[in-house]
C-alpha cells in the first residue's frame, strides 16, 4: 500500500510523461506504480487520463498538433499497456463501450487512432475493427459485445456513402445503439441525411459528444 | 447572357485581379471525369490509357462547362514512381497499401532514391495526359499540373502515423529523405510545365492547423515549397497550392510559395471568415474555393447548390481574384448534375457589369 503522498507523485508523474510525451518515463513510472503496490485503475485514471485531458486542451488551443498527440498517446500506451493485467474489476460508473473503425474501400485511419487513444485513456473500452472495415462487420461486432455507441469514419466521399447503406444495418438489429460519424467530408447535414446521432470534428468532441450521448442512454434505460 | 471570354481568358483575367466577362468556374472534376472517359475509376487510376483519360476530360468540360482541368489522378501518383505499393479498389480512390508501407522503419528513409518522374509508372502518365489536353485545349482551357509535395509523399511512402511521429523523433533522417523527393517533384515540375500545363498546383496538405504546428510545416516543407515556386514563376507559368486542411498558414504559402492561387475548403489560420479571408488575402492571391464536397456538391439539392454559389460569389467575387470550385475534389462518385449546376451558378450569378 503506498502512502496518499506517493501516489499523488506517481499520478503527477504519469501526467506529466503523457503531456510531455515522454515515453520512458511513464513506462517507468508505470513499474514504479505497480511495484509500490499504487492502485493501477487510479493511476490510469487520474495519471494517464488526467494527462490526456492536457492534451486534449492542448490540442483545442491549436498548442499541440497531430505529430505531438500521436507522441502523447504513444507514451500513453506504454504506461497503460503495464497497468491494464493490474486493473481490477470494478463497477464505479464503468464508461462506456464503442466500436469504430474506417469505412470500407478507405485507409485513413489516423483521426480513428487518434479517437482509440483518448477514449481508452477516459476509461472507454474501444473495440477497434481498424480501417476498410467490410460493412457487416459493424454490425456483427455491435452485437457481439452490446456496445452503446458505434464510430464510423470516412475521409473520401467514396467510402462516405457506405455509411447510408451502414446505419439502418446497425439499427436494424439495435434501434436503441447510437452513432456517430466523423471525418472530412461529414458535416451536419450528412448526419440528418443519413440518419446517423451526432458528428464530431476532433477526438476531445468526439469523447464530449459521447459522454452526453451515453449519460442519455443510460438515463434512458433507468427510466 | 452568352460567355463573351474563352475559359483561358476567363481564368487568366480572374487571376489577375481584374474582372473577367463571368466568374470562372473549376469544380475540381478530376477522377470523377472517369465516367466520361469509358474507363473504370479504377483504369482511369492506373493510367495507362492516356487517349480514354484526354477524351474523359474533354468530354467532362464539354457536358459540365468548367474553365479548367487539374490533372490530380490521387494522391498516391509520386510515392507510387518512387516504388510504394498501390492498391487499386474498383470503386474507391487508389492508395498505399499500408499493411507493407515502402519505409517501414525511420531507418528506411534511405530506401528513397531519385528516380525519373518521365520514366515511371503513373507521373509518366500525368505527363503524358499534359501533353494530350495541351493539344486538345492548351488554347482554350486552364491546364492545372499537380503535384503533391514533399512531406505528402513520404507519409503514403512511410504511413501517415509512423511518418508524423518521425517528424519529431527522427527528423534528420526525415530530411534526408525530403532532399531526396525535392529533386524528383523539380523534375516532375519542369515535365508537366515542358508538357503544356499553364500553372502547378503544390498540394501542401500538411501546412494548416489541422495536421502540422506552423513552425514543424516550415521547417520540413518551407524550402520544398520555395524550390518549386520560384522555378515556375521563372519559368513565366502559374504557380498555386491546393490544402484542403482548416485553418492553412497562409502566411508561409506566401512566404515561401508567392501563388497566384490558392484552392482551399476554410478559411486561413490568421481570420475568422470569407469576409476577411477576401479583405486580408484577397489582393495577394486568388482564392479557388470553397463549395463543400460531401454535403453541398455531393449531397446539396440542387436550390442548396445555387444557394452556396450564391453566397460564395457575393463575398468573393468583387475584383476579381476568385473562381468558383469545390473546396477539395469533387466526388469521383458524386452526381455530376451538380457539377453542371455549379457552372451555372457562376453564369447566374457571377456575371461581372
Amino acid at each position: 500500500m503506498v502512502t496518499k503522498e506517493k501516489e499523488q507523485e506517481l499520478i503527477k508523474r504519469l501526467q506529466d510523461a503523457v503531456i510531455n510525451y515522454r515515453v520512458d518515463d511513464a513506462r517507468k513510472t508505470a513499474e514504479e506504480a505497480i511495484k509500490a503496490g499504487a492502485d493501477a485503475y487510479t493511476m490510469t485514471m487520474s495519471g494517464l487520463a488526467g494527462g490526456m485531458e492536457v492534451v486534449s486542451q492542448k490540442f483545442d488551443s491549436h498548442e499541440y498538433f497531430v505529430p505531438e498527440t500521436l507522441l502523447c498517446a504513444k507514451a500513453l500506451y506504454a504506461a497503460l499497456d503495464l497497468l491494464k493485467p493490474h486493473i481490477k474489476a470494478r463497477d464505479e460508473g464503468a464508461r462506456g463501450q464503442v466500436v469504430l473503425g474506417v469505412m470500407q474501400g478507405d485507409v485513413h485511419d489516423l483521426g480513428k487512432n487518434l479517437i482509440k487513444a483518448i477514449f481508452e485513456s477516459a476509461g472507454w473500452t474501444v473495440h477497434d475493427l481498424g480501417r476498410d472495415v467490410p460493412l457487416q462487420k459493424f454490425v456483427d461486432e455491435q452485437l457481439k459485445t452490446d456496445s452503446d455507441i458505434v464510430m464510423l469514419s470516412a475521409m473520401m466521399t467514396t467510402s462516405m456513402v457506405g455509411i447510408k447503406k451502414l446505419i439502418p444495418m446497425i439499427k436494424e438489429k439495435n434501434p436503441k445503439v447510437k452513432i456517430m460519424i466523423g471525418g472530412a467530408p461529414i458535416t451536419e447535414k450528412t448526419v440528418e441525411e443519413y440518419g446517423a446521432d451526432v458528428t464530431a470534428d476532433n477526438a476531445p468532441n468526439a469523447l464530449r459528444e459521447a459522454m452526453r450521448m451515453l449519460e442519455a442512454l443510460r438515463k434512458g434505460r433507468a427510466a | 447572357m452568352a460567355d463573351q471570354m474563352t475559359s483561358l481568358e476567363r481564368v487568366a483575367t480572374a487571376m489577375q485581379f481584374k474582372e473577367a466577362d463571368r466568374v470562372p468556374a473549376a469544380p475540381l472534376v478530376c477522377g470523377a471525369s472517369h465516367r466520361f472517359s469509358g474507363l473504370t475509376y479504377a483504369d482511369w487510376s492506373r493510367g495507362t490509357d492516356i487517349d480514354a483519360m484526354v477524351k474523359g476530360h474533354v468530354d467532362a468540360l464539354d457536358m459540365i462547362g468548367h474553365d479548367g482541368v487539374v490533372l490530380l489522378i490521387d494522391l498516391s501518383v509520386e510515392a507510387h514512381a518512387f516504388g510504394c505499393e498501390i492498391n487499386f479498389p474498383e470503386m474507391g480512390t487508389a492508395h498505399p497499401n499500408y499493411d507493407k508501407p515502402f519505409i517501414g522503419s525511420h531507418k528506411e528513409y534511405t530506401k528513397v532514391k531519385r528516380i525519373d518522374p518521365r520514366k515511371t509508372l503513373r507521373t509518366k502518365s500525368v505527363i503524358e495526359l499534359a501533353a494530350g489536353l495541351s493539344k486538345e485545349i492548351g488554347k482554350t482551357h486552364a491546364i492545372v499540373g499537380f503535384v503533391y509535395g514533399s512531406i505528402g509523399v513520404l507519409s503514403m511512402l512511410r504511413g501517415p502515423e509512423a511518418f508524423f511521429m518521425d517528424l519529431m523523433e527522427h527528423p534528420n533522417e526525415v530530411m534526408a529523405a525530403v532532399e531526396v523527393v525535392d529533386e524528383v517533384l523539380m523534375d516532375y515540375t519542369k515535365a508537366q510545365l515542358e508538357a503544356g500545363v499553364h500553372a502547378i498546383c503544390y498540394d501542401h496538405l500538411y501546412g494548416s492547423q489541422s495536421i502540422l504546428s506552423k513552425p514543424l510545416w516550415e521547417k520540413f516543407e518551407g524550402q520544398s515549397v520555395k524550390k518549386i515556386a520560384d522555378y515556375v514563376h521563372k519559368a513565366g507559368a502559374l504557380f498555386g497550392f491546393h490544402n484542403c486542411g482548416n485553418g492553412i498558414y497562409f502566411d508561409m504559402s506566401m512566404k515561401y510559395g508567392k501563388p497566384h492561387f490558392i484552392s482551399h475548403a476554410y478559411v486561413a489560420d490568421d481570420v475568422d471568415s470569407w469576409e476577411e479571408n477576401k479583405k486580408k488575402w484577397g489582393k495577394s492571391t486568388t482564392t479557388i474555393g470553397w463549395i463543400p464536397p460531401g454535403p453541398v456538391a455531393m449531397l446539396g439539392t440542387p436550390e442548396e447548390i445555387e444557394e452556396e454559389c450564391k453566397a460564395e460569389i457575393e463575398i468573393y467575387a468583387k475584383g476579381g481574384g476568385f473562381i468558383l470550385a469545390t473546396g477539395c475534389e469533387y466526388g469521383p462518385n458524386a452526381p455530376l448534375r451538380n457539377a453542371k449546376r455549379i457552372v451555372e451558378a457562376a453564369k447566374k450569378y457571377g456575371v461581372y457589369k
